[in-house]
Protein backbone atom coordinates (compact mmCIF):
# COMPACT_ATOMS: atom_id res chain seq x y z
CA UNK A 1 0.00 0.00 0.00
CA UNK A 2 1.49 3.30 -1.21
CA UNK A 3 1.85 5.84 1.71
CA UNK A 4 -0.55 8.58 1.78
CA UNK A 5 -0.06 12.53 2.30
CA UNK A 6 -0.28 13.41 6.24
CA UNK A 7 -2.76 15.86 5.60
CA UNK A 8 -5.29 13.58 2.91
CA UNK A 9 -5.06 11.06 5.59
CA UNK A 10 -6.24 13.57 8.47
CA UNK A 11 -8.51 14.96 6.42
CA UNK A 12 -10.05 11.43 5.18
CA UNK A 13 -10.48 10.76 9.06
CA UNK A 14 -11.92 13.96 9.81
CA UNK A 15 -14.63 13.70 7.16
CA UNK A 16 -15.74 10.11 7.74
CA UNK A 17 -15.07 10.52 11.98
CA UNK A 18 -17.66 13.61 10.94
CA UNK A 19 -20.37 11.84 9.32
CA UNK A 20 -20.19 8.54 12.11
CA UNK A 21 -20.26 11.41 14.73
CA UNK A 22 -22.99 13.10 13.52
CA UNK A 23 -25.47 10.46 13.58
CA UNK A 24 -24.46 9.47 16.92
CA UNK A 25 -24.23 12.77 18.26
CA UNK A 26 -28.17 13.66 17.01
CA UNK A 27 -29.83 10.45 17.33
CA UNK A 28 -29.16 9.58 20.60
CA UNK A 29 -30.62 13.23 22.14
CA UNK A 30 -33.06 12.77 19.70
CA UNK A 31 -34.35 8.90 21.15
CA UNK A 32 -33.80 10.38 24.67
CA UNK A 33 -36.09 13.86 24.48
CA UNK A 34 -38.39 12.01 22.35
CA UNK A 35 -38.71 9.63 25.85
CA UNK A 36 -39.17 13.00 28.04
CA UNK A 37 -41.72 14.21 26.01
CA UNK A 38 -43.64 10.75 26.08
CA UNK A 39 -43.93 11.18 29.47
CA UNK A 40 -44.60 14.60 29.88
CA UNK A 41 -47.71 14.38 27.39
CA UNK A 42 -48.48 11.32 29.74
CA UNK A 43 -48.27 13.41 32.35
CA UNK A 44 -50.74 16.38 30.72
CA UNK A 45 -53.60 13.53 29.53
CA UNK A 46 -53.52 12.49 33.52
CA UNK A 47 -53.21 15.95 34.84
CA UNK A 48 -54.35 18.44 32.14
CA UNK A 49 -54.31 20.92 35.13
CA UNK A 50 -50.92 20.60 35.51
CA UNK A 51 -50.36 21.43 31.88
CA UNK A 52 -48.34 24.53 32.59
CA UNK A 53 -45.96 23.32 34.94
CA UNK A 54 -45.00 20.54 32.98
CA UNK A 55 -44.15 22.46 29.57
CA UNK A 56 -41.80 24.93 31.64
CA UNK A 57 -39.72 22.23 33.20
CA UNK A 58 -40.19 20.21 29.54
CA UNK A 59 -39.18 23.13 27.77
CA UNK A 60 -35.84 23.70 30.18
CA UNK A 61 -35.04 19.66 30.55
CA UNK A 62 -35.22 19.56 26.75
CA UNK A 63 -32.81 22.38 26.25
CA UNK A 64 -30.83 20.48 28.85
CA UNK A 65 -30.90 17.35 26.51
CA UNK A 66 -30.58 19.03 23.52
CA UNK A 67 -27.14 20.47 24.69
CA UNK A 68 -25.40 17.23 24.27
CA UNK A 69 -25.96 17.16 20.01
CA UNK A 70 -25.17 20.69 19.96
CA UNK A 71 -21.18 19.72 21.89
CA UNK A 72 -21.30 17.65 18.92
CA UNK A 73 -21.62 19.72 16.21
CA UNK A 74 -19.56 22.17 17.60
CA UNK A 75 -16.85 19.63 17.72
CA UNK A 76 -17.47 18.56 14.35
CA UNK A 77 -17.44 22.24 13.23
CA UNK A 78 -14.25 22.74 14.25
CA UNK A 79 -12.69 19.39 13.09
CA UNK A 80 -14.22 20.45 9.43
CA UNK A 81 -13.90 24.14 9.52
CA UNK A 82 -11.14 25.03 11.66
CA UNK A 83 -9.09 21.54 12.29
CA UNK A 84 -6.08 22.19 14.76
CA UNK A 85 -4.07 18.93 13.69
CA UNK A 86 -3.44 19.73 10.15
CA UNK A 87 -1.22 22.55 10.58
CA UNK A 88 0.63 20.20 12.58
CA UNK A 89 2.28 18.34 9.80
CA UNK A 90 3.31 21.47 7.94
CA UNK B 1 -18.71 28.79 5.77
CA UNK B 2 -17.67 32.23 4.13
CA UNK B 3 -21.00 33.95 4.74
CA UNK B 4 -21.71 32.48 8.03
CA UNK B 5 -18.30 33.66 9.90
CA UNK B 6 -18.36 37.67 11.02
CA UNK B 7 -15.93 39.64 8.89
CA UNK B 8 -14.22 42.86 9.70
CA UNK B 9 -16.26 45.30 8.08
CA UNK B 10 -14.57 48.99 8.24
CA UNK B 11 -11.82 50.07 11.36
CA UNK B 12 -12.17 52.99 13.52
CA UNK B 13 -8.87 54.45 14.83
CA UNK B 14 -7.28 50.70 14.14
CA UNK B 15 -9.97 49.19 15.90
CA UNK B 16 -11.32 46.53 13.46
CA UNK B 17 -15.23 46.57 13.58
CA UNK B 18 -16.53 42.99 12.91
CA UNK B 19 -19.85 42.57 11.28
CA UNK B 20 -21.11 41.04 14.36
CA UNK B 21 -20.82 44.40 16.53
CA UNK B 22 -22.93 46.62 13.28
CA UNK B 23 -25.55 43.89 13.75
CA UNK B 24 -25.79 44.47 17.45
CA UNK B 25 -25.80 48.06 17.24
CA UNK B 26 -28.60 47.95 14.34
CA UNK B 27 -30.24 45.22 16.71
CA UNK B 28 -29.78 48.03 19.77
CA UNK B 29 -31.06 50.85 17.43
CA UNK B 30 -34.57 48.91 16.39
CA UNK B 31 -35.15 48.00 19.71
CA UNK B 32 -34.44 51.40 21.36
CA UNK B 33 -36.58 53.37 18.66
CA UNK B 34 -39.44 50.90 18.51
CA UNK B 35 -39.92 51.53 22.27
CA UNK B 36 -39.34 55.57 21.81
CA UNK B 37 -42.15 54.72 19.51
CA UNK B 38 -44.19 52.18 21.09
CA UNK B 39 -44.50 54.86 24.01
CA UNK B 40 -45.41 57.83 22.15
CA UNK B 41 -48.15 56.02 20.29
CA UNK B 42 -49.28 52.99 22.34
CA UNK B 43 -48.19 52.44 25.76
CA UNK B 44 -50.52 49.70 26.39
CA UNK B 45 -48.46 47.64 24.14
CA UNK B 46 -45.59 48.33 26.30
CA UNK B 47 -47.14 47.40 29.88
CA UNK B 48 -48.06 44.25 28.01
CA UNK B 49 -45.09 43.27 27.29
CA UNK B 50 -43.37 43.91 30.20
CA UNK B 51 -46.71 42.07 31.86
CA UNK B 52 -45.69 39.08 29.53
CA UNK B 53 -42.65 39.20 30.95
CA UNK B 54 -43.23 39.24 34.49
CA UNK B 55 -45.70 36.49 34.23
CA UNK B 56 -43.34 34.39 32.28
CA UNK B 57 -40.16 34.76 34.72
CA UNK B 58 -42.21 34.59 37.58
CA UNK B 59 -43.56 31.38 36.74
CA UNK B 60 -40.41 29.71 36.86
CA UNK B 61 -38.61 31.60 39.34
CA UNK B 62 -41.47 30.80 41.57
CA UNK B 63 -40.71 33.66 44.09
CA UNK B 64 -43.11 36.04 45.33
CA UNK B 65 -41.34 39.44 43.55
CA UNK B 66 -39.63 39.30 40.70
CA UNK B 67 -39.24 43.17 40.70
CA UNK B 68 -35.62 43.13 41.70
CA UNK B 69 -34.59 40.61 38.87
CA UNK B 70 -37.01 41.63 35.63
CA UNK B 71 -34.93 44.27 34.46
CA UNK B 72 -32.19 42.01 33.76
CA UNK B 73 -34.47 39.05 32.91
CA UNK B 74 -36.35 41.32 30.30
CA UNK B 75 -33.60 42.73 28.38
CA UNK B 76 -32.22 39.73 27.70
CA UNK B 77 -35.15 38.21 26.87
CA UNK B 78 -36.00 41.29 24.47
CA UNK B 79 -32.65 41.24 23.05
CA UNK B 80 -32.07 37.92 22.50
CA UNK B 81 -35.66 37.53 20.61
CA UNK B 82 -34.36 40.53 18.46
CA UNK B 83 -30.84 38.91 17.68
CA UNK B 84 -32.09 35.62 16.81
CA UNK B 85 -34.82 36.61 14.30
CA UNK B 86 -32.15 39.17 12.88
CA UNK B 87 -30.47 36.27 10.73
CA UNK B 88 -33.62 36.02 8.61
CA UNK B 89 -32.87 39.51 7.41
CA UNK B 90 -30.54 39.87 4.24
CA UNK B 91 -27.65 41.79 4.44
CA UNK B 92 -27.53 40.90 8.25
CA UNK B 93 -26.31 37.92 10.08
CA UNK B 94 -27.63 37.08 13.62
CA UNK B 95 -25.21 39.01 16.19
CA UNK B 96 -26.21 35.06 18.23
CA UNK B 97 -24.28 33.28 15.81
CA UNK B 98 -20.50 34.73 16.69
CA UNK B 99 -19.08 32.94 19.66
CA UNK B 100 -18.22 35.80 21.41
CA UNK B 101 -21.75 37.23 21.76
CA UNK B 102 -23.16 34.20 23.33
CA UNK B 103 -20.36 34.02 25.33
CA UNK B 104 -20.67 37.48 26.70
CA UNK B 105 -24.21 37.09 27.54
CA UNK B 106 -23.41 34.14 29.59
CA UNK B 107 -20.56 35.82 31.65
CA UNK B 108 -23.17 38.80 32.03
CA UNK B 109 -25.13 36.10 33.28
CA UNK B 110 -22.93 34.48 35.69
CA UNK B 111 -21.42 37.56 37.38
CA UNK B 112 -25.55 38.33 37.87
CA UNK B 113 -26.22 34.83 39.51
CA UNK B 114 -23.04 36.08 41.98
CA UNK B 115 -24.34 39.53 42.45
CA UNK B 116 -27.81 38.90 42.56
CA UNK B 117 -26.75 36.13 45.62
CA UNK B 118 -24.71 38.20 47.74
CA UNK B 119 -27.41 41.29 47.57
CA UNK B 120 -29.67 38.57 49.04
CA UNK B 121 -28.21 36.78 51.55
CA UNK B 122 -24.49 38.82 51.94
CA UNK B 123 -21.57 38.11 51.34
CA UNK B 124 -20.69 35.14 53.49
CA UNK B 125 -23.73 34.05 53.96
CA UNK B 126 -24.04 33.27 50.55
CA UNK B 127 -20.18 31.77 50.68
CA UNK B 128 -21.10 29.90 52.93
CA UNK B 129 -24.16 27.90 51.39
CA UNK B 130 -22.06 28.04 48.53
CA UNK B 131 -19.85 25.53 50.58
CA UNK B 132 -22.56 23.76 52.12
CA UNK B 133 -21.14 20.63 52.81
CA UNK B 134 -17.37 21.96 52.09
CA UNK B 135 -16.36 18.42 50.05
CA UNK B 136 -19.07 19.44 47.58
CA UNK B 137 -17.12 22.92 46.97
CA UNK B 138 -15.38 21.92 44.15
CA UNK B 139 -18.23 20.41 42.28
CA UNK B 140 -20.06 23.40 43.11
CA UNK B 141 -17.13 25.41 41.44
CA UNK B 142 -17.14 22.85 38.12
CA UNK B 143 -20.48 23.08 37.96
CA UNK B 144 -20.75 27.24 37.97
CA UNK B 145 -17.91 27.13 35.36
CA UNK B 146 -19.46 24.17 32.92
CA UNK B 147 -23.02 25.32 33.06
CA UNK B 148 -22.05 29.18 31.77
CA UNK B 149 -20.18 27.38 28.94
CA UNK B 150 -23.05 25.02 28.08
CA UNK B 151 -25.19 28.30 27.78
CA UNK B 152 -23.08 30.12 25.29
CA UNK B 153 -22.05 26.75 23.28
CA UNK B 154 -26.10 26.17 23.33
CA UNK B 155 -27.37 29.37 21.96
CA UNK B 156 -24.29 29.67 19.84
CA UNK B 157 -24.97 26.35 17.85
CA UNK B 158 -28.25 26.42 17.71
CA UNK B 159 -28.67 29.87 15.84
CA UNK B 160 -25.57 28.92 13.96
CA UNK B 161 -26.69 25.61 12.49
CA UNK B 162 -30.22 27.43 11.50
CA UNK B 163 -27.83 29.43 9.23
CA UNK B 164 -25.52 26.80 8.33
CA UNK B 165 -28.50 24.63 7.36
CA UNK B 166 -30.15 27.69 5.42
CA UNK B 167 -27.00 28.60 3.45
CA UNK B 168 -26.47 24.71 2.48
CA UNK B 169 -29.77 24.42 1.06
CA UNK B 170 -30.03 27.93 -0.72
CA UNK B 171 -26.72 26.74 -2.62
CA UNK B 172 -28.40 22.96 -3.47
CA UNK B 173 -31.93 24.57 -3.99
CA UNK B 174 -32.27 28.46 -4.75
CA UNK B 175 -35.96 28.95 -4.72
CA UNK B 176 -38.62 28.88 -2.52
CA UNK B 177 -37.02 25.48 -0.14
CA UNK B 178 -34.91 27.82 1.76
CA UNK B 179 -38.34 29.29 3.62
CA UNK B 180 -39.59 26.44 5.33
CA UNK B 181 -35.86 26.30 7.16
CA UNK B 182 -35.77 29.83 7.75
CA UNK B 183 -39.34 29.71 9.36
CA UNK B 184 -38.10 26.76 11.51
CA UNK B 185 -34.84 28.35 12.29
CA UNK B 186 -37.11 31.81 13.06
CA UNK B 187 -39.34 29.64 15.47
CA UNK B 188 -35.88 27.87 16.73
CA UNK B 189 -34.40 31.26 17.28
CA UNK B 190 -37.43 32.37 19.42
CA UNK B 191 -37.10 29.38 21.32
CA UNK B 192 -33.68 30.02 22.31
CA UNK B 193 -34.04 33.64 23.51
CA UNK B 194 -37.18 31.70 25.92
CA UNK B 195 -34.40 28.70 27.12
CA UNK B 196 -32.05 31.21 27.67
CA UNK B 197 -33.78 33.41 29.90
CA UNK B 198 -35.24 30.84 31.53
CA UNK B 199 -32.21 29.08 32.53
CA UNK B 200 -30.83 32.28 33.24
CA UNK B 201 -34.05 32.46 35.95
CA UNK B 202 -33.59 29.35 37.36
CA UNK B 203 -29.87 29.69 37.96
CA UNK B 204 -30.60 33.27 40.06
CA UNK B 205 -33.53 31.54 41.84
CA UNK B 206 -30.78 28.81 42.53
CA UNK B 207 -28.55 31.05 44.29
CA UNK B 208 -31.52 32.71 46.23
CA UNK B 209 -33.35 29.73 47.07
CA UNK B 210 -30.43 28.32 49.85
CA UNK B 211 -31.26 31.34 51.51
CA UNK B 212 -35.15 30.40 51.88
CA UNK B 213 -34.23 26.81 52.76
CA UNK B 214 -31.45 28.30 55.73
CA UNK B 215 -34.74 30.02 56.85
CA UNK B 216 -36.69 27.53 57.07
CA UNK B 217 -34.33 25.14 59.61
Amino acid sequence: MNQLDPQVLITLVTILVSGIGIIFGTAIPAIVEGRAVLKALDGITRQPEAANDLRTTLLISMALLESTAIYVLLVLLVLLFANPLIDRFF
Amino acid sequence: MESVTPFTMFTIFGIPISSTVVATWTAMAIIISSVIILGKIKPIMLQDLVEFLSNLISDIMNIDSVEPYLPFLGSLAIFLAVANIFGSFPIFSSPTSDLNTPIALALVVFFAVHIFGVKAQGFFGYLKDLASPIFMLPLEIISQISRTISLAARLFGNILSGDLIVAVILSLVPLFVPVIIMGLSLLIGLLQAYVFTALSSVYIASALEVETGEMNK
